[in-house]
């Protein structure tokens, strides 16, 4: 006799976005698309309260609960978050998988007495997922069947039968608990076949003639007259070390420390296998159930504890371990055959690989402090520029084809003109005490302020002039303002930039 | 100091373009320049409108045409006469004939065909080889009639670039133009146009970047400015005006000629108009008909109108030669030369409409006649037009489509980043067609907060933005039919429908240059007159066409005035209804008015109330002079039409007839700002200076302006009014006949089949469900007795294709089928189909199988023939399978046909009701004004019309009838989410009485709707514990 858990989370795709203490007035609901008509796939409490279904249209659900907020539905996310579920709740029983798309399945049989019954597992369970702001219905029954059938349409949230006495309870349940694809469903309803009692005993052929294998095989899943076993998630086969804590991590010396006597553990286990790590992935599971990871890319295949443990304690900081660590797991997830071997001096001479050097310059002044310059479609010249990542692609952005300075001086720093408004460049300029006559100068290029973003600039205009010097120096001066209107600006003279 | 500024773009070059062309003119008329060229990208479709504005600007408009010749060159065109204009027309037609819509793909090649007489003004980039290679191009292909334009971008290096693409052009000899690129009219709308680049790159403007137009300054500049800006080539200045001399083309001269129906087209429509008069009144032609002909035919000589009738006529002639239902509508069809030509069924001296009225012969513009065809059959009208004029000489007009507050809040807030739901949030504070758009107050309200940057300038650019032209698309069915070459006289192309065409000019545009245009609409009401006509003929060998229904039958009236007008044409709306008993119409110009009354115009203008008190005789006919005693006479001195507005304009506003036109479209348009502020005070100034009180000059202007969005014409109202009758009566007298005849037109009208068949049923007409061996695909009629009954078709089974039904009926022929088996295996449709068929009920009637018996049944039998299977079929045991309740097999009606003939769902609840002291649909006709009371219903319609101040109108059924309830506002918001979730609904309130019309205005409402599902579990209706009585 198995022993067969399925939890049911009605609500899985907006809880596992917004937990539960967010707010209980905040109205959310995820919107998909059903053909052509835009609809309400999941709704938080608060707009429930207001009446909205899923299924519902969207347009309908924006009249009821005015104030909405809506989200895309990503039912993609919804099953790998579902998968991660699963792999958390291992944590019971060894066998334990998603029951896509909407629930668990945990396979019990002998493991409830580790956790003091099968009423205690279940109490544990249920507990745990409720404090994570889940929603869940759970049934524990001999068949999977029946458990899940039971999970999603028994009176009580919590609903254990006794071993051996699942059968009669599922005889008053609707046909709809028997998982079957809505086509079955509809022709049931028409015959006025309704509850899995008029289905029970009836004649078996008549019903496979008319509704396919599907319905008896549901049916005798149910009813536990075929096996139908849970294909447990489980992580890939790979070297790792873990530790739990069951007083939970907060301080940095502490997850150093645990980090440490995790690297040598693999360290030691990849020793017994002549293996090199590639790559150390460490998983700090937090006690609110997120899971923080950090990926350590090697250059070659080591088993050197000490350096490895440096290079991820280097990295430690990057980690906000929130209200602590519960658990720590270190996974060498790419590993390599290691053979100690002398450097050849004959090798060819490769494109030089900058990943090591920007890992090692990284991992010494942070990695915030390396970076270099990409163009923005922007005019206006402070917003021409960001920084990206070293190695991150320029994005297929071009540098725009005019000169543009050497340098920008930020802000940009007043000077005093002569010049003629408003289509000349100044005769002469005083910047910083000296002045400069301007021997040649080319503009104006008249940049607009970016109405969009402030309301200063709504109107905004910059005259810009390149302008040298009798020395040959080049400067970038610009005017506020178009030199006729004052809407546009105060009309004073700046220098921003300087030319090589 | 003269300046043309050559190159603008208008809003036209949709989504590039942000400035209309009347205001590019208007400031170019302030600014001191002497000319526009309008140059849109491949197009002419803002010409129109650009040369009506310069006229009244008093600006000249240099005709043009932007093109992006495919090799990589950009070139301006204007053509010099009409010769070279023909050949831009064409020339863009072959670009939009061969880019698709929108699009206009042009070559060198193309050029060099269509060249002569046409200036062309190359746009260069940089002065690089391609420049100089195009400049070789231009001056090769439009030798002495090159140009090149110098414009400043405002970008680095400005100087350098104009002194070496100018060096290139005198290289090549080419001269050069200034031009300054205009997009937009003044500075401060650049900020528009980076929104509608947004909105035609479909991004934000924060991922915008180098999409947003990047050559700065594109706004008209004064002819000083240009000067000192190009102090360094005056002669490219001065050469602006050499274009304005050299291109004198004018769309004044384009002469528009009908197309030729006979060599003397007045002679010919005298004659047919006799041979018609003579038929249509075999025993002779009254004197006052003989009359009527004779000034009008006169009028028309005069006029030079014959051609366009005889064009309607003959359209008119080939759908009655199919045998097509059709009507004509409009100012001109309102005459006895059309009633005799058979275009309209409408009895001139009967409607007591004067054809003099509608044709102005002062205004001179073209007569308009629409007419209406069958829904379903008119493409083939369409098809012979264009076949029988000639598809060079036949197009459909275009329509402008716009941007409403809608559409515009939709596309600026996503251009500036809000979220979906904030925009449908605030767009569901404007209803559909509104022009008007959210603004910050109505922001507030909502709970956004008004202050927040983004929202507010989405708020502002969607008000700019309403009125922007967004694309051109056909018009349902307006023609232009030429009789020389149509892509002469402007560009053509193809529609997004399969073998049609369009130009790329509206109906107002058509209207200002004196086009000829006739309107072939669809209409489903004349579809389902043709039904009803036809099975009048063929059941009862009555034999009728729509102008020899009876007129003036005082049984359709008694009818009409008891507003039982379901289903009938217009009449039928609740508003309309709610008007019928006190308007009482006794003939067939009260339905004229009737029609015309409940329309948004007279109800905003506050018309109806005044007219309706005047016509019950409770106050006083008075007319505030003799003058326009005249036009208002007629509607006891009320305006309702949309030409009474007018002149009123005229007569006592002192409007030219002109100048009412233009007031009529300036409310017609979109952007209701500014010029309307300009007729205002022309208006009431006008009133007042003719001796009329400054009150009712300011209410005239209110009421004027109600109509020019939503005003009724009289002639309209006419056609309108006639199909109204004509269903009534047929309704009236022939009541199994309309029912049938709606049915299968359906979907059309505001009821659905199951109002349908329940008003034919009050009605003592017996209707029979629909049967495996009896119906056809529509509904057709059965001989019962002496009376028709109506036997519902498979076309009421819902999900059951026409091609399988027809297979059905196909196998049926003479012998009917024996049983559901029977049925397959004979019509060889699949069993899916035949599922449907059984959740109908359809093998009930003949075969007295029960539904899921039939279902049990058909289940069982498989597409893919299995011989074992077929073999243990016949002795498979039995299954037991539960009957369905008599409140089950309602609502199982209900869920596979949308009706029931059995009972309707309420009744099984009336007990239930009873005990809980809630009234009848029935009772609350009965209770008396001020009742209060309870009611419980089905909700067939929620309402909210937009004229209405947010009250919203619920109609409720029950088995005993109709309750009508009035939920204002804050009653709504209360129980929003039971209005908008109940199928069954209870609301309490208080009982209104006005005369026959009775509402119930209501305090609160429950949700009900659990009480229905349980009706699918009962046996029997409930019979009535105890009434209650109300009065």
């Amino acid at each position: 006799m198995s022993r067969v858990i399925s939890v049911f989370l009605p609500d899985w795709p907006i809880e596992r976005l917004a937990p539960g203490d967010a707010g209980p007035d905040q109205k959310l609901v995820l919107a998909g698309h059903d053909g052509r008509r835009r609809i309400v796939t999941a709704v938080n409490a608060a707009v429930r309260r207001a009446g909205v279904q899923p299924g519902m249209a969207m347009a309908q659900a924006q009249i009821l609960a005015p104030g909405l907020a809506v989200r895309p539905a990503d039912p993609a996310g919804d099953e790998e978050g579902l998968a991660k579920l699963a792999l958390w709740a291992l944590r019971y029983t060894p066998l334990a998988a998603p029951d896509q798309p909407d629930g668990l399945v945990l396979d019990v049989t002998g493991a409830a007495h580790l956790w003091g019954g099968e009423e205690a597992l279940v109490a544990d369970l249920c507990t745990r997922l409720a404090r994570r702001g889940i929603t869940a219905r759970a049934a524990l029954a001999d068949n999977r069947g029946a458990a899940h059938a039971l999970a999603r349409f028994a009176a009580n949230p919590t609903w254990l039968t006794r071993p051996g006495n699942s059968g009669p309870v599922l005889l008053s349940l609707p046909v709809a608990a028997l998982r079957l694809p809505q086509k079955i469903m509809d022709g049931l309803h028409k015959l006025g076949l309704r509850r899995i009692g008029d289905l029970a005993d009836a004649p078996r052929a008549p019903l496979t003639r008319r509704f396919g294998p599907e319905l008896q095989l549901r049916l005798d899943q149910a009813f536990g007259r075929v096996a139908e076993p849970v294909a447990a998630v489980a992580p890939p086969n790979v070297p790792e070390a873990a530790r739990d804590f069951p007083e939970p991590l907060t301080a940095p010396e502490a997850l150093a420390n645990h980090t440490g006597q995790l690297v040598e553990a693999l360290c030691a286990t990849l020793a017994t296998q002549a293996a090199g790590a590639r790559r150390l992935d460490l998983f700090f599971h937090r006690v609110d159930h997120a899971v923080l990871a950090l990926r350590l890319g090697l250059a070659a295949p080591r088993q050197d504890a000490p350096r490895l443990a440096r290079l991820l304690r280097e990295r430690l900081e990057e980690i906000d371990p929130g209200f602590g660590i519960e658990r720590l797991v270190l996974r060498a997830s790419w590993t390599e055959p290691f053979t100690l071997h002398q450097t050849a001096a004959l090798e060819q001479h490769a494109a030089p690989d900058l990943a090591p050097l920007i890992d090692t310059l990284a991992s010494r002044v942070g990695a915030h402090n390396l970076y270099r310059m990409a163009p923005v479609e922007s005019d206006v010249p402070e917003r021409s520029l960001r920084r990206i990542p070293p190695l991150a692609p320029l994005a297929g952005k071009a540098w725009p084809s005019w000169p543009r300075p050497a340098r920008l001086l930020s802000p940009p720093e007043p000077i005093a003109t002569m010049a003629l408004l408003p289509d000349h460049p100044p005769i002469s300029f005083i910047w910083r005490g000296v002045r400069r006559r301007v021997a040649r100068a080319d503009g104006p290029e008249r940049i607009f302020g970016e109405w969009w973003k402030r309301d200063a600039e709504l109107f905004a205009v910059r005259d810009y002039f390149q302008v040298e010097d009798e020395t040959g120096a080049r400067f970038w001066i610009f005017r506020a303002g178009d030199g006729e209107n004052t809407a546009t600006g105060s009309q004073a003279w700046f220098l921003h930039g300087f030319f090589a | 100091m003269n300046y043309a500024e050559l190159q603008v773009t208008t809003h036209f070059s949709f989504l590039r373009g942000a400035s209309a062309p009347e205001e590019l003119f208007e400031e170019a008329a302030r600014l001191g320049i002497s000319a526009l060229g309008i140059v849109d990208h491949g197009s002419l479709a803002g010409i129109v409108q650009a040369h009506v504005a310069a006229k009244a600007h008093g600006v000249r408009l240099v005709v043009g045409a932007r093109v992006d010749v495919a090799e990589g060159a950009v070139l301006l065109l204007y053509p010099t006469d009409r010769a070279a204009y023909a050949r831009l027309c064409r020339l863009l037609s072959v670009g939009k004939a061969r880019g698709g819509k929108g699009q206009c793909v042009l070559g060198w090649a193309d050029m060099a065909t269509h060249a002569e007489g046409m200036l062309a003004v190359l746009v260069p980039d940089e002065a690089d080889d391609a420049c100089r290679h195009n400049l070789e191009q231009i001056a090769a292909f439009f030798p002495g009639r090159a140009y090149l334009a110098l414009t400043l971008r405002r970008r680095p290096g400005d100087a350098l670039r104009l002194h070496r693409i100018s060096t290139s052009a005198v290289e090549a000899g080419v001269p050069t133009i200034v031009t300054n690129d205009v997009l937009f009219h003044a500075s401060e709308r650049r900020i528009l146009q980076d929104v509608v680049t947004c909105i035609r790159e479909g991004c934000t403007i924060d991922e915008a970047g180098f999409r947003r137009e990047r050559h700065a300054d594109r706004y008209l500049k004064p002819p000083m400015e240009m000067r000192r800006l190009f102090a360094r080539y005056p002669e490219a200045l001065a050469r602006t005006q050499e274009i304005l001399e050299r291109c004198r083309f004018s769309l004044d001269e384009l002469c528009y000629q009908y197309p030729e129906e006979s060599p003397n087209p007045q002679q010919r429509l005298e004659e047919l108009t006799w041979e018609g008069a003579a038929a249509r009144f075999p025993d002779g032609v009254p004197a006052d008909v003989t009359a009527m002909l004779r000034h009008e035919l006169g009028l028309i000589g005069r006029m030079g109108y014959a051609a366009y009738f005889l064009t309607v006529h003959s359209i008119v002639r080939y759908a009655r030669s199919q045998g097509i239902l059709c009507q004509g509508r409009g100012s001109a069809a309102n005459s006895a030369v059309c009633y005799v030509l058979g275009i309209t069924a409408i009895d001139p001296v009967r409607s007591n409409l004067l054809f003099e009225r509608f044709i102005s012969e002062e205004r001179r513009e073209p007569p308009d006649i629409d007419v209406d065809f069958e829904h379903e059959r008119r493409e083939t009208v369409l098809q012979w037009v264009f076949d029988h004029y000639g598809r060079d000489r036949a197009a459909l007009c275009a329509v402008v489509t716009r941007y409403r507050a809608r559409g515009a809040l939709r596309d600026a807030g996503k251009a500036l980043g809000l979220t979906e739901d904030v925009v449908a949030a605030l767009n569901s504070q404007v209803s559909h067609w509104s022009r008007t758009a959210v603004d910050e107050a109505q922001a507030a309200e909502l709970g956004f907060n008004a202050g927040d940057r983004r929202l507010r300038l989405a708020l502002e650019l969607a008000r700019q933005l309403i009125g922007t032209p967004r694309h051109l698309s056909q018009h349902p069915g307006g023609f232009v039919l030429t009789r020389d070459r149509l892509d002469e006289l402007v560009p053509i192309e193809p529609a997004a429908m399969e073998n049609r065409q369009v130009i790329e000019w509206d109906k107002d545009d058509i209207n200002a240059l004196g086009f000829m245009k006739v309107d072939c609409l669809a209409l489903g009401m004349l579809s389902c007159l043709k039904r009803s006509l036809d099975m009048l003929a063929e059941s009862k060998g009555l034999r009728l066409g729509l102008a020899d229904i009876p007129t003036e039958d005082q049984a359709t009236y008694e009818m009409i005035r008891h507003a039982d007008t379901i289903g009938v044409f217009q009449i039928e709306s609740r508003a309309q209804m709610s008007m019928l008993p006190r308007l009482k119409p006794k003939t067939f110009y009260d339905l004229v008015i009737e029609v015309a009354i409940v329309r948004p115009g007279p109800i905003q203008g506050d018309m109806v109330h005044p007219y309706l008190r005047r016509r019950e005789g409770k106050e006083k006919v008075e007319y505030p002079s003799p003058a326009l005693e005249k036009v208002l006479k007629k509607t006891l001195g009320v305006p309702l039409f949309q030409e009474q507005a007018m002149q009123v304009a005229m007569v006592a506003g002192g409007f030219s007839a002109n100048e009412a036109d233009a007031l009529r479209r300036a409310m017609a348009t979109f952007k209701n700002t500014g010029t309307i502020g300009n007729f205002r005070d022309k208006l009431v100034g006008g009133m007042i200076a003719n001796g009329y009180a400054q009150e009712f000059a300011e209410r005239t202007f209110a009421q004027l302006e109600g109509f020019g969005s939503y005003g009724f014409p009289e002639s309209h109202a006419a056609s309108f009014a006639l199909l109204a009758y004509a269903s009534s009566w047929l309704k009236c007298h022939h009541p199994e006949i309309f029912c049938a005849a709606l049915l299968n037109s359906q979907p059309m009208g505001f009821y659905a089949p199951a109002q349908i068949v329940r008003d034919a049923r009050d009605h003592g007409v017996e209707v029979r469900p629909v049967c495996l061996n009896a119906s056809r695909w529509d509904c057709t009629l059965e001989k019962a007795g002496e009376r028709f009954a109506v036997r519902l078709g498979l076309r009421m089974v819902k999900g059951l294709a026409n091609a399988h039904a027809a297979a059905l009926l196909a196998a049926r022929g003479e012998t009917p089928f024996s049983s559901p088996e029977n049925a397959w295996r004979r019509a060889g449709m699949p069993v899916e189909a035949l599922l449907h068929l059984a959740e109908a009920d359809a093998f009930g009637p003949s075969l007295g199988l029960q539904r899921r018996q039939a279902l049990w049944a058909l289940r069982g039998l498989n597409d893919v023939p299995l011989p074992l299977f077929a073999q243990a079929q016949t002795n498979e045991p039995g299954m037991p399978l539960p009957p369905l309740s008599a409140g089950g097999e309602v609502l199982a009606d209900y869920a596979s046909a949308g009706l029931s003939l059995r009972a309707h769902p309420v009744s099984f609840l009336r007990g239930k009701l009873c005990r809980e002291g809630i009234a009848s649909c029935g009772d609350v006709h009965r209770a008396k004004d001020g009742a209060f009371l309870e009611v419980a219903g089905l909700i067939l319609v929620r309402q909210r019309p937009g004229s209405a101040e947010g009250v919203l109108f619920v109609t409720l059924e029950d088995e005993t009838g109709i309750a009508n309830l009035v939920v204002w506002p804050d009653v709504f918001e209360a129980h929003r989410r039971t209005i908008i979730t109940s199928r069954l609904l209870a609301a309490r309130g208080r009982v209104q009485r006005e005369g026959e019309v009775v509402h119930l205005v209501v305090r609160t409402l429950r949700d009900l709707s659990v009480a229905l599902d349980a009706v699918g579990e009962m046996d029997a209706p409930e019979l009535r514990v105890h009434s209650r009585d109300f009065r």
